[in-house]
């Protein structure tokens, strides 16, 4: 524990404490910036930190890793450009909050949701770190396939849109993932013969294409000009009903995204996509969600900051880097003489203790930076639609061409732009296809690997335990709406309670499609049975909601 | 109702320094002699923060220093640095843009792609060797494998992780495995670390990986090397037997390059090498190599093509020879 | 909750726009089929570079044909009016953009895009459209070049 206290020291000298706060100033405005991500400017850095003591330099990269998902979050509500794709699940109530002139409380409670993630997975990370690290380790490629097919099975549920309409985006989704030479056989699949997609599609231009550019296109239609301001921008700071509603979003938030965040690869993600729908799970109001649901901002924003804090994990007690940035800070340190690995801890104590302590400053730092920066921010919609919009296409060209230094990039952001706005005329919401397309590849290559690994026997799924249990989950998810209607009959009492609740629904056209993997389940199972009554309508007003 | 970011107070001073404009101006090509008089672009094919973006950033400011120019790097990350070699062969050869070429991309990717895809060395200037990077085959202790002896007697069908198709990790393995009579299934993964991470976490038996990404595992114990295909005992792991030592023939290196488009005029090539030789010689370059524990191979640019080619032609030989299809199809 | 603008929406797109987005869906999926095929399909035990865009692709025949069945019900669809000529508008102008950026770096075209945008697509007056256009022009090159040093081709 002397170790602790020892980081805590190294931490409050004046040098790290200074590069605490560039770290976190630089990643909070590259945050908001959508394009260049906090890898890239990092790497950019890199010479900076030469000269620097290895814990002064890391200090202030993770500073920069961090202060970034603050800063994503604020284009994210503000004008619907997710920076990261952990940031997209917040585009649905952010932006919807936004347009209902709450922008700040949007931004506050992100804010706050950030900050209680961000800090109790530090001290998770501070007690549990080597205990935890292992975890990483028994996730195969089996668990992967089980957790991005759960994660794909949350897409579909949680969009605002019908579900086939979902279902649809989804497979879209999935389908663009699939394009760019093969990992397995270097084969080319769907490049067209063209090197600048051998690669694949690159997250940033169709997000930022599918929602900000559809988003400022589909307003271009005249219709919305007399009421695209918000009239008031009011409670620019989270009243104490929002923080109220939003504490129990907030405190699972953290749990799932710290565990999540361990995974090697797409935790983040996971961890806001299955914060979100959690909550709208275990919403007595479901349908509020994708309307602006203060709950649906608090729960991804808490989870994927709780994420990025606990990724470093893997990286300080494994050696291994769990994603991008990881990845160069990884070799930040290889270049300042510290190889990170299972030793870090007990070789170099001053260093590890000293980065995890400093975060807890970054943090606190971070949340003082956000109140006036909520309030600076938020005027930009103060900013006539007809002046914002160039800019924010111009921001959006620009930093598309920034992730890869490639034009073609800026051309794709066109392309998806058109298409986003052609889903939103004919009633397609973009978040499936977007969230699928992250999710795709891991599910096919985790699914590929696994079939080698099994010599082809998809049983091998159900006897590992972590994949097993995971699918198990999965199954029951998607099957036990069909089991619906029986548990229906035996518990009329309930149902009439339940429908009490359920009053508020709204019933649209899609809600009738009588999805396969109707995501009910969860609730049924937690002992909130649906209607007795044979009423179609109720079951159909419960559709609608998710 | 411009001051909605609070970053353009800092910028605006910031770009006080100002720059010119980064376009191709078509009079550069004058006076070779007076090479450089602006800054030089240096390509990286691979993304940033990976070994061969750290050696190129580790290269490019002690090189800028002695050019008394800037070396701007720029990272054009795609199918194993493919997409900027073709960026690079359209560029105007006239030493201001220069890449960073792994071997493999060279040497080891023809053999898995299409040959319209491959990329010819051949086509290229190249300036000076950098150094290479050895592999390890490591194992996870609770396979019990000890070295390649214990592999071929465990007489069971084994799984390895591979950093990817087309890559020195790929090519080690099968060859060892082919010529031990091993029957193995490549598993492929998306770089080191990861395939690193499905070792340690018992997922495949065994992975060649770059000695660098393996060493703390291996001190740590929770990897377990069993043989390097390095060309003699690397000094840090002096138990491990090389291939070569085993009785294999499995000579594969990473190895990386400074090259600039064909036709770049002789003295400006001269002059570059110059200046990368002015970064080989600083210590904080040398210590990198340690660390990393990268072999330097500092050659000119015909020794490098004599051994690149040499390496495509061995590797197409022993390929052919034990029948591997390195496409995986 | 009760702040939400109010829209003036374009009335419902017919059953025929759904059709369209089905056959689209249709045809995309159909396209993932044949190509997955030429890739080669595989098998469980040896997945093939197609095994797994040829699921898709049959994932994506099935959900397109569902909504044709299902074309009646337009659900949020809108109608294409009119002033879907101004989206033509602004896409023409931002293809114009990236045509352009290589050659000439950004400037120009950053400051003709964000001048057509202001004056002509957002009816802003010349002297707002102007100031406005040279100020986008001066801050990204502060920013993107000034500051954050990033590669974007620039003339000065």
């Amino acid at each position: 524990m002397s170790s602790v206290l020892d980081g805590f020291a190294v931490v409050l000298e004046p040098t790290n404490l200074l590069y605490c706060l560039v770290g976190v100033v630089i990643g909070m405005l590259i945050g908001v910036l959508p394009g260049l991500g906090p890898a890239a400017t990092i790497a950019i850095l890199l010479p900076i930190t030469f000269g620097l003591e290895p814990v002064t330099a890391i200090i202030m990269l993770a500073g920069i890793f961090y202060g970034a998902q603050y800063g994503g979050t604020i284009t994210s509500v503000l004008l619907r450009l997710p920076g990261e794709a952990s940031s997209v699940v917040t585009v649905f109530d952010g932006h919807a909050l936004t347009r209902q002139g709450r922008a700040g409380t949007a931004l506050g409670i992100a804010a706050i949701g950030s900050f209680v993630g961000g800090t109790l997975a530090i001290i998770a990370l501070t007690f549990v770190a080597p205990l935890v690290a292992d975890f990483a380790l028994d996730f195969g490629p089996p668990e992967y396939t089980a957790l991005a097919l759960l994660g794909i099975l949350l897409v579909a549920t949680i969009s605002s849109g019908g579900r086939l309409r979902a279902l649809t985006a989804a497979a879209i989704g999935l389908l663009l993932a699939t394009v760019g030479r093969d990992d397995f056989t270097s084969a080319e699949r769907f490049t067209l013969g063209n090197l600048n997609l051998a690669d694949g599609l690159d997250f940033v231009p169709i997000a930022m294409g599918l929602f900000g550019l559809g988003e400022i296109l589909y307003n271009l239609e005249e219709r919305h000009r007399k009421v695209q301001a918000p009239a008031t921008v009011a409670n620019v700071w989270p009243s104490r009903a929002d923080l109220r509603q939003s504490s129990g979003a907030i405190g699972r938030g953290s749990v799932l995204g710290f565990f999540l965040g361990i995974l090697p690869g797409g935790g983040a993600v996971l961890a806001s996509l299955a914060a979100y729908a959690l909550e709208k799970r275990r919403s007595k109001h479901p349908e509020r969600f994708g309307k602006g649901a203060i709950e649906g901002v608090a729960a991804p924003e808490t989870a994927n900051n709780a994420a990025a804090t606990s990724s470093f994990i893997p990286l300080l007690s494994l050696g291994i880097p769990a994603n991008a940035t990881m990845a160069v800070i990884f070799g930040a340190l290889l270049i300042q003489g510290v190889t990170p690995g299972p030793q870090l801890i007990t070789e170099n104590p001053e260093l590890f203790w000293g980065v995890v302590n400093s975060m807890y400053i970054g943090n606190i730092l971070l949340l003082i930076m956000s109140i006036p920066l909520v309030g600076l921010f938020v005027r930009i919609l103060r900013v006539r639609a007809t002046i914002l919009a160039p800019i924010t296409v111009l921001i959006t060209l620009v930093g598309a061409y920034t992730v890869n230094n490639s034009v073609f990039d800026i051309g794709l952001v066109i392309a998806f732009g058109v298409i986003g706005y052609l889903m939103k005329k004919l009633g397609f919401d973009p978040g499936p296809m977007v969230l699928a397309f992250v999710l795709g590849s891991l599910l096919e290559t985790s699914l590929r690997r696994s079939l080698l690994l099994f010599d082809g026997d998809p049983t091998g799924f159900f006897t590992r335990p972590i994949s097993g249990v995971l699918l198990a989950a999965l199954i029951a998810v998607a099957l036990l709406p069909l089991a619906q209607p029986l548990l229906r009959r035996r518990t009329p009492l309930a149902a009439e309670k339940d429908r009490g609740e359920e009053e508020v629904g709204r019933g649209t056209p899609e809600a009738r499609d009588p999805g396969p993997k109707e995501p009910q389940a969860k609730q049924a199972a937690a002992g909130t049975p649906d209607s007795g009554a044979p009423d179609p309508n109720t079951s159909e007003e419960r559709n609608s909601a998710t | 109702m411009n001051k909605k970011l609070p970053a353009l107070g800092l910028a605006t001073v910031l770009a006080l320094a100002g720059c010119g404009g980064n376009l191709e101006s078509d009079d550069s090509g004058s006076a070779a002699a007076a090479y450089p008089e602006r800054a030089v672009t240096m390509l990286i094919g691979q993304d940033a923060g990976g070994s061969t973006d750290l050696i190129g950033r580790a290269l490019a400011d002690p090189a800028s220093a002695d050019l008394k120019q800037p070396i701007t790097v720029q990272n054009r990350p795609g199918a194993n640095g493919a997409v900027a070699a073709k960026e690079l062969a359209a560029a105007k050869p006239d030493g201001y843009t220069i890449m960073v070429f792994v071997g493999s991309l060279a040497y080891i990717t023809p053999l898995a792609v299409p040959a319209d895809q491959a990329v010819d060395i051949n086509n290229y200037e190249v300036v000076t060797g950098i150094s290479q990077d050895d592999y390890v085959l490591i194992a996870n202790p609770k396979t019990g494998f000890k070295d390649v002896q214990g592999i071929v007697a465990a007489k069971r069908p084994i799984k390895y992780a591979t950093t990817g198709v087309g890559t020195g990790s790929q090519l080690t393995s099968s060859l060892l495995f082919a010529q031990a009579g091993v029957d193995a299934t490549a598993v492929p993964f998306n770089g080191g670390a990861p395939a690193l991470t499905a070792v340690l976490g018992g997922q495949v038996d065994v992975a060649a990986v770059q000695l660098g990404e393996a060493k703390e595992q291996i001190e740590a114990g929770k990897a377990v090397p069993i043989v390097t295909f390095a060309e003699k005992r690397p000094t840090y792991m002096p138990d491990t037997p090389t291939a070569a030592e085993a009785g294999y023939k499995v000579p594969v290196q990473q190895s990386r390059a400074v090259v600039a488009p064909k036709g770049t005029p002789e003295e400006v090539v001269d002059r570059l090498r110059t200046a990368f030789q002015k970064s080989f010689g600083e210590q904080a370059y040398k210590d990198f190599n340690t660390q990393r524990l990268l072999t330097p191979n500092e050659v000119d640019g015909a020794t490098l093509l004599q051994q690149w080619n040499g390496s495509l032609q061995t590797y197409k030989d022993l390929v052919a020879e034990h029948k591997i299809n390195l496409s995986g199809k | 909750m009760s702040t939400e603008p109010v829209d003036e929406r374009p009335p419902s797109a017919g059953p025929l726009s759904n059709l369209i987005a089905a056959a689209v869906v249709v045809i995309l999926g159909g396209a993932a089929i044949a190509g997955s095929l030429a890739l080669g399909a595989g098998s469980p035990s040896e997945p093939g570079p197609g095994t797994w865009p040829l699921i898709i692709g049959a994932v994506l025949v099935v959900l397109g044909l569902a909504l044709a069945v299902r074309a009646r019900d337009t659900g949020e669809a809108e109608r294409f009016t009119r002033s879907g000529l101004l989206v033509a508008a602004a896409v023409a102008s931002m293809i114009a953009f990236v045509a352009v950026i290589a050659t000439i770096g950004f400037e120009i075209p950053t400051l003709l895009l964000a001048f057509v945008w202001l004056r002509f697509l957002g009816h802003e007056s010349w002297r707002t459209s102007i100031i406005t256009s040279v100020g986008i022009v001066v801050v990204f090159y502060a920013l993107f070049v000034g500051a954050l040093d990033v590669t974007i081709p620039h003339l000065f």
